[in-house]
């Protein structure tokens, strides 16, 4: 079995690339898949960027532990040369950093725990493969904009309980942007009723609440809007959830440094100008199906407000 | 210390270059001063000596105003020069004065000049005008005789008059004299009508040295008014006042000077009171310090016995600070060998039940084939069967069966459940290994064969070792030792951990066991990037660490240390820098009896 000739050409087959260490995982999984897609298989990142350069794949899922090069490096590396394709990480543990340079890096779809489950894997890569041919199209081009464009049109939301943190981003993003603050969730949802919105900076829990239903709910609603995360309690868990259920853009932790901090916003506002602009690419962005709250959570309310929010995206106003 | 006993002397030199600065500057010269007036009041007085000189010049005697002339001059012009020149005189005070004094000198000598000129003129006309005046009265006399009987007593009237209008003009002059004369004159000429030749020649000629006298009385008069109008009487003011000025000013200075002198006296003063407040003070201190040292000495016994009680509850705190910190060390290491073993039993736990789903959907698959084809198989054996119905059944069975394949699907289905065999054991394997590596179910001290020991913990960091590092093992036959199996697998998984991460990519671990004469020898060699002298001689200290801030503790080899200082062995190790590390652990096949506790604790302390 020689996963890395598996190349077929001329098909109408999606193509799926699965890279991992452990050769009992690609059979697996190959057998998993077997006549849905086109499959090939890679047992480490070399193999599998070497792959990615003869043909260029619809879905990446890839391992995180692996000798010689790392999911995240894989997945940052295989962005550069196969920007279309979305990209998922499978992998058993994965510490904390690894899973917010896997945000901000790799900009991944999809973070899927070992062991998984064969009906969410399928559904998952299925859910990719249709995001990525609908944006076949846009999707291969450079995701940068000329910087000259300033993308400051949208206005910038940060939710956080401590409101020391909005003037602190206020500070650091200057005059040219509009950035409104919310210290909790319902305000959160006044703003966005009222303001044009394109990023909402957000730690990870605001009032005690987690922020992932409502970023989920938001995306849901409202594809363009981009999210960063921006805390100081990171966890595996929560970031997992975030990326899962929320499509966060970016995960910054704090003390904010303030480079740090311009960069992402400024590339999340431009993010949010290729959403606004193409909303074929929503699907790439598009979050797991919510788990509905119980009504009598203080959260149904507000996550029902936001579904009556008015739509602010050009493209589909 | 040098430089604060220097420091003092220049300050001292200062301090009286200061007074000898402004000393000197506080003094007014009230001699001099006196000195100076008294120089002026004589050039005054000389002054005005002269001006009554010149004045009575008309009727002293000639000789003797001529004398007094030349006294009075002669002291005018020693005071004037007293005056102008040499150290204490007026010049070079200030230039109003000197210009105030060169216009008093300037008038002064013309003043002179004058003076001697009117002296001269005043001998010369005198003469002419006692000359004169001595011709009068034979003139009138003979102007008298001239007169006509009848107007000679009329004549003789005025003529008398005018005599004495002419006395008195000669001595003491008055306004009126001048006029006087002359009307005087005229009546004369009025007198007699008709007058005689006689008379009128007589007239004439006294008229002519009447005219003489009037003529010189009035340039002696007019030079007089020239001298004594000479404005030194206010120029003298002015310079006096000048010099009285200036003066002043230098009584104002030195009396700013006087106010600078007080001040600074003063403060010399609060400096030498300070100076002394402190000597006093450090006086006190000694004293103080004196009395302290002595009541130090007499409390020294207790104060030993404190601060030996102070150090002991330090010193366990820190072992229990040590304890926590060793825990949490332990804790740190736990985490990352556990994220590790999540990983090793998530993956084959993964394919494991995937291939299970696999397995079961296939299942479900082939029942349909198999369904499909008993059904055929029935068909074809029942007699009464419909012939389109069995080439249907047959068809279906048929088309399930191509689209199946299942030769070869039953042999992926072999190869999964294969790999979900094999999945298994390597959970099961990492399981027990875990558990041979926790020892947990052992007792606390036990005979243990390290060679097992090294095994378990071998097995433990497989992950981080696996494709990038080749284990080469060397064990000798080992008798069982007696010791502490897990914390001696936590020395092993500690040696391997930081043997792998001293290896940068690629790189081999060799480990050899050997039995000694009174115990057991394991060597763990690295092929990593090995450490400096000054590394390797505080590898054991507590919290020394190579690694970056976050990545390490700094605890891992303390730990090792105290392990094994603990079952009474020993730890070296030795490194080339470049080339790799080689621990060396030596431990005795017993435990000695802990019947001194105290003596190891003290030892690991140390």
């Amino acid at each position: 079995m020689n996963p890395a000739t598996a190349v077929s050409v001329g098909t109408a087959k999606p193509r799926v690339l699965f890279v991992d260490d452990e050769p009992r995982v690609l059979t697996s999984l190959r057998m998993l898949f077997r006549g849905q897609y086109e499959i090939h298989c890679a047992q480490g990142g070399a193999q599998a960027l070497e792959l990615l350069r003869r043909q260029p794949v619809d879905v990446i899922v890839s391992d995180q532990r692996m000798p010689g090069m790392t999911g995240i490096e894989l997945l940052r590396a295989a962005r550069e040369l196969n920007p279309a394709a979305m990209r998922i990480l499978l992998t058993g543990y994965s510490d904390l950093n690894a899973i917010i340079g896997s945000i901000n890096e790799g900009e991944i779809f999809r973070f899927v725990a070992k062991p998984w489950s064969n009906e969410d894997l399928t559904a998952t890569v299925a859910r990719a493969v249709a995001a990525a041919r609908a944006s076949l199209a846009v999707a291969s081009a450079r995701p940068d904009l000329p910087t000259s464009e300033m993308p400051a049109s949208a206005g910038v939301l940060v939710l956080d309980d401590d409101p020391a943190v909005f003037a602190q981003i206020q500070a650091i993003l200057g005059a040219g942007y509009r950035v409104h603050g919310a210290t909790g969730l319902e305000q959160a949802v006044d703003v966005l009723a009222r303001e044009r919105v394109g990023v909402i900076i957000s730690d990870t829990r605001v009032q005690d609440q987690p922020v992932v239903a409502l970023i989920g709910t938001l995306k849901r609603h409202q594809p363009e809007l981009v999210a960063v995360i921006l805390t100081d309690r990171a966890d595996a868990g929560a970031a997992i959830e975030l990326i899962n259920q929320g499509q966060i853009y970016r995960f910054i932790t704090k003390p904010i440094r303030e480079g740090h901090c311009k960069i992402a916003v400024h590339s999340a506002l431009r993010q949010h100008q290729r959403l606004a602009q193409q909303p074929e690419l929503h699907r790439r962005y598009e979050v797991e199906p919510a788990v509905e709250p119980p009504s009598a959570s203080p959260v149904k309310g507000l996550l029902d407000r936001i579904r009556a929010l008015r739509v602010w995206a050009s493209g589909r106003a | 210390m040098k430089l604060r006993t220097i420091l003092p002397v220049p300050f001292a030199g200062l301090a009286i270059g200061v007074l000898v600065f402004l000393l000197p500057r506080t003094q007014v010269d009230n001699e001099l001063h006196l000195e100076r007036l008294r120089r002026l009041q004589a050039v005054d007085v000389l002054d005005v000596q002269l001006n009554r000189l010149v004045s009575e010049a008309r009727v002293s005697s000639l000789d003797s105003m001529t004398d007094a002339g030349t006294v009075i001059t002669r002291k005018l012009g020693d005071a004037l020069d007293a005056l102008d020149h040499g150290p204490r005189s007026l010049r070079g005070l200030s230039p109003t004065l000197d210009r105030a004094l060169a216009t008093f000198i300037d008038s002064m000598d013309e003043k002179s000049a004058l003076a001697y000129d009117f002296q001269a003129r005043n001998v010369q006309l005198n003469d002419r005008l006692v000359q004169n005046l001595d011709s009068v009265p034979a003139l009138i006399e003979a102007l008298a005789a001239a007169a006509p009987a009848a107007q000679r007593e009329t004549v003789r009237d005025l003529s008398s008059r005018l005599q004495t209008e002419v006395l008195t003009l000669g001595v003491t002059p008055s306004p009126s004299n001048m006029p006087q004369i002359a009307q005087l004159l005229d009546q004369l000429g009025a007198a007699v009508p008709k007058a005689p030749a006689s008379y009128t020649e007589a007239l004439t000629q006294l008229h002519g040295r009447l005219d003489q006298v009037l003529e010189d009385k009035n340039d002696l008069v007019g030079r007089l008014k020239d001298f004594l109008g000479r404005p030194t009487d206010r120029e003298l003011r002015a310079v006096e006042q000048d010099y009285l000025d200036w003066h002043q000013g230098q009584v104002d200075t030195a009396n700013r000077y006087r106010i600078g002198l007080a001040s600074y006296a003063a403060a010399l003063l609060l400096g030498l009171a300070w100076l002394g407040l402190r000597l006093r003070r450090s006086y006190r201190e000694l004293d103080r310090a004196n009395a302290g040292l002595l009541h130090a000495n007499e409390h020294l016994e207790e104060q030993v016995e404190v601060r030996t009680r102070d150090l002991k509850r330090a010193l366990d705190e820190l072992r229990a600070s040590q304890a926590q910190l060793i825990q949490s060390e332990k804790m740190a290491s736990l985490g990352q060998m556990v994220a590790g073993i999540a990983h090793e039993i998530n993956t084959p736990l993964g394919y494991v039940r995937s291939n299970a789903g696999i397995v079961r959907k296939t299942l479900t698959e082939l029942r349909t084939l198999i369904a499909a084809q008993s059904r055929a198989l029935r068909l074809l054996h029942d007699q009464h069967a419909d012939e389109a119905e069995v080439a249907q059944a047959l068809s279906i069975a048929l088309a399930h069966q191509e689209s199946l394949d299942p030769e070869p699907l039953t042999e992926d289905l072999d190869s999964l459940l294969g790999d979900a065999e094999h999945g298994l054991s390597q959970i099961g394997e990492l399981v027990s290994g875990l558990k041979d590596f926790a020892r947990v179910d052992r007792s606390r001290t036990d005979l243990y064969n390290l060679n097992e020991g090294l095994e378990a913990a071998l097995k433990i960091c497989h992950n981080q070792l696996k494709h990038r590092i080749e284990v080469v093992r060397a064990y000798g036959k080992l008798p069982d030792i007696e010791c502490s199996p897990s914390q001696l697998n936590q020395v092993f998984l500690n040696l391997f951990t930081n043997a792998a991460q001293a290896i940068e990519g690629r790189g081999r671990i060799y480990v050899h066991t050997a039995a000694e004469a009174d115990g057991v020898v394991v060597r763990v060699l690295d092929t990593g990037c090995g450490m400096s002298e000054e590394v390797r001689a505080r590898i054991f200290e507590p919290f020394f660490t190579t690694k970056p801030v976050g990545q390490g503790t700094g605890l891992g080899l303390s730990i090792v240390y105290r392990i094994v200082e603990d079952h009474g062995g020993r730890i070296e190790v030795r490194s080339q820098p470049g080339k790799g590390s080689e621990f060396i652990v030596r431990l005795p096949l017993r435990q000695a009896r802990p019947e001194a506790p105290a003596t190891t604790s003290t030892a690991v302390a140390a």
